[in-house]
């Protein structure tokens, strides 16, 4: 069973198509991860599966009901954490979460119990009394996670969860979207860390340009570029370096530079090591190593999209 | 209708826990009364200090008109000698001084009261002398037509003046109260209450940019709240706290300060209603044009002072030019002050209709501008 389905999505902002046409099906107890650079499109497509921005065009049907005839329907089946911080600083973390909870009609010793099960569940059940501004980064993201689950919804959208907090904070949480996901929560997950959505995602659309340009599990992802192979090269002195010569050597698809590491994809029935490194020689560029990288989502996204994910 | 009383319970809390928040909708209006009060109450009642210098001695007559004066109320005199008298005048520890010159009360015997005066000392002027001046003619002018009557005989004068004072020429006086002061007082109260009512508006108002600001806006409009209730209960909040303003204040004008604002209390709380809800509409406005708290801030600095001092909120628009009274004809301030003045005079509540319909313009004419602009605004601002 599908718990979302998009149909033919476009989002215009004056001449400008931030949504272009898209399709995709998210299927029950998935956790689907939705990679896109900033500016793809992704934030524009959770907007409008959150009913904050109405399409130009195209259908969004969530739990078979679609959004634009039954919007409220949508809006309590699903729980949203947003990128940004969203809690309130002056309450405590009890009386945020109950808040929102709140929204979505519980009440009494129902929303009392589910309060206090969320923030439990995120860890926060001894900081129930606690105002926020005395929280850590990690904490405030667990609180917001709090308040997207409290009121048990089918389908969670995270965006960005994990941005800005320490490594244990982002474990915790990562070990809460897979729990949350055995108990039956299907899952859309955006993250510029390749780690993470590699790591907890199921399913995985790349999007670029408001378009979803490749779809599919990991392994089904990483199979689109079995017939490339890409070559890390860190270099001193890039500041030499003429990119487009690189580029222009036979069998090369694409070529980056960031900071002193070279990202080099080529295609993988062509040798052409020796000449890159002849070029590189050439323009006077010091090779500190050379490395082969297996394919990898991050790879993946450089070759579908000739960027990388942060950029 | 349950989402928007659950949000309002949020925003009440939220607002009323900040100490700040108490300032603006109680401390403020309250500060405004004591201005009010300390520009209109120092001119307000009090006792006229009249100082008596008797030349006469002991004589019935000079008596009797010394004691008629001071039981004309409102009266405090003081025995004293001639040169006392000008010292403390000139010291202010007076305002006027009588003094009864040698032969009075023989002059009144004889009829004559021109002869019989009495001189009159002030540094005020006919603002404090007036009213004894014209009291104590009335007196005199009896007294001396006894004497005339009687024609010099001493034994006759003394019956019949002595019937004249038991018979009573008796004064029966009605104090009308001056309520002038005390209306300008309550003008003036309403007129900073009007600014300060103006500031919480859009205070509480801007509460919708601040969570544009830190994204709770966006969160709040993806949970099943629609963006409708959600402005709705910010009204709501808005006019409850306008209410509490403004039920306070009056409350404290007529409890505390005792300020009698010569209105029904029940009429002048209606008005003030009435205007908040212009209030309202003005500070969705200015929210839905402002892009941030901080510009919100200074659009309404720019449009609330100027509009109130232009409305005669701080100064009586009497003293303001022609020019400036026509352009207050477009400022609701201007509608409510116009509306409290007439109640003031005696107009009836139901002749104003006309006034408080324009305040109801106001209030639909704003509102309906800043839901056109909300709308505008609408995808532009969640535009990622």
């Amino acid at each position: 069973m599908n718990v979302l389905e998009i149909r033919n999505l476009t989002k215009k902002f004056g001449d400008f198509i931030a949504v272009d046409n898209m399709s995709l099906n998210v299927r029950e107890g998935e956790i689907f991860g939705f990679l896109g650079a900033n500016g793809a499109g992704k934030s524009t497509t959770i907007n409008m599966i959150s009913s904050l921005l109405r399409s130009t065009k195209g259908e969004i049907v969530i739990l078979g009901r679609s959004i634009a005839s039954d919007v409220q329907f949508a809006k309590m089946n699903i729980g949203i954490v947003p990128q940004d911080i969203a809690i309130y600083e002056d309450m405590t973390a009890y009386e945020n979460v109950s808040f929102f909870a709140g929204l979505y009609g519980l009440r009494g010793a129902h929303l009392k119990e589910r309060t206090e099960e969320a923030l439990n569940f995120v860890g926060l059940g001894d900081k129930q009394k606690s105002l926020p501004k005395n929280f850590s980064g990690g904490m405030k993201r667990r609180l917001n996670i709090a308040c997207a689950i409290a009121h048990r919804p089918k389908l969670i959208i995270m965006d960005e969860p994990t941005v800005g907090i320490d490594p244990q904070s982002r474990n915790y949480i990562l070990n809460s979207v897979k729990q949350l996901n055995r108990m039956g929560c299907t899952i859309i997950y955006t993250s510029h860390y390749m780690e993470e959505v590699e790591e907890i995602c199921t399913r995985i659309a790349i999007v670029d340009h408001g378009k979803i340009i490749a779809e599919g599990t990991k392994e089904q992802l990483k199979a689109i570029v079995t017939d490339t192979k890409n070559v890390w090269i860190e270099v001193r002195g890039g500041d030499h370096l003429n990119i487009n010569s690189v580029k222009h050597i036979q069998g090369v698809l694409s070529v980056r530079l960031d900071d002193h590491m070279l990202k080099i994809s080529s295609k993988g029935e062509i040798n052409n090591l020796n000449l890159i490194l002849q070029q590189l020689i050439q323009d006077r560029i010091e090779i500190r190593s050379i490395e082969e990288q297996a394919p990898n989502l991050e790879t993946v996204f450089l070759t579908l999209t000739g960027r990388n994910l942060r950029d | 209708m349950k989402d928007v009383i659950w949000l309002m319970r949020r925003v009440l809390r939220g607002s009323l826990r900040r100490k700040s928040s108490w300032i603006v909708y109680i401390g403020l209006p309250l500060v405004g009364i004591l201005i009010s009060m300390t520009l209109y109450g120092n001119s307000t009642g009090g006792d006229l200090r009249v100082g008596i210098v008797n030349n006469d001695g002991d004589q019935v007559v000079t008596q009797d008109a010394i004691k008629f004066i001071e039981d004309l109320g409102q009266i405090k005199i003081t025995l004293t000698d001639e040169a006392s008298l000008r010292e403390d005048i000139a010291a202010s520890k007076l305002d006027s001084g009588l003094i009864f010159g040698q032969g009075f009360a023989a002059a009144i015997r004889n009829g004559d009261p021109i002869a019989g005066k009495v001189d009159i000392v002030s540094a005020k002027g006919a603002q404090v002398t007036a009213y004894i001046r014209s009291m104590l003619q009335n007196y005199v002018g009896n007294s001396a037509a006894i004497g005339r009557v009687t024609q010099g005989d001493a034994s006759a004068f003394d019956k019949v003046y002595a019937d004249y004072r038991e018979n009573s020429f008796k004064l029966n006086a009605t104090t009308i109260e001056d309520t002038t002061n005390m209306k300008d007082m309550t003008y003036q109260s309403i007129g900073f209450l009007v600014t300060f009512m103006m500031f919480s508006a859009v205070n509480l108002t801007e509460l919708i940019l601040r969570e544009k600001e830190n994204r709770t806006f966006n969160r709040l409009l993806s949970s099943p709240l629609s963006a409708r209730s959600y402005v709705l209960s910010n009204v709501a909040v808005n006019i409850i706290i306008l209410l509490l303003q403004i039920v306070l204040t009056v409350f404290l004008m007529k409890a505390v300060f005792h300020i009698d604002s010569g209105i029904p209390y029940t009429q002048l709380v209606f008005v003030l209603l009435l205007f908040a809800l212009a209030s309202i509409g003005l500070s969705l406005m200015i929210v839905a044009f402002a892009k941030s708290t901080k510009a919100a801030g200074a659009m309404q600095n720019l449009i609330i002072t100027p509009t109130c001092l232009l409305s005669g909120c701080f100064f009586p628009m009497d003293i303001m030019p022609d020019s400036v009274k026509k352009i207050s004809h477009f400022l609701p301030q201007h509608w409510l002050l116009d509306s409290i003045n007439k109640l003031q005079h005696g107009e009836s509540f139901g002749s104003l209709g006309l006034n408080f319909a324009i305040l109801i313009g106001f209030a639909a004419a704003f509102a309906l501008i800043a839901v056109y602009r909300f709308n505008r605004n609408n995808d532009a601002r969640l535009f990622v």
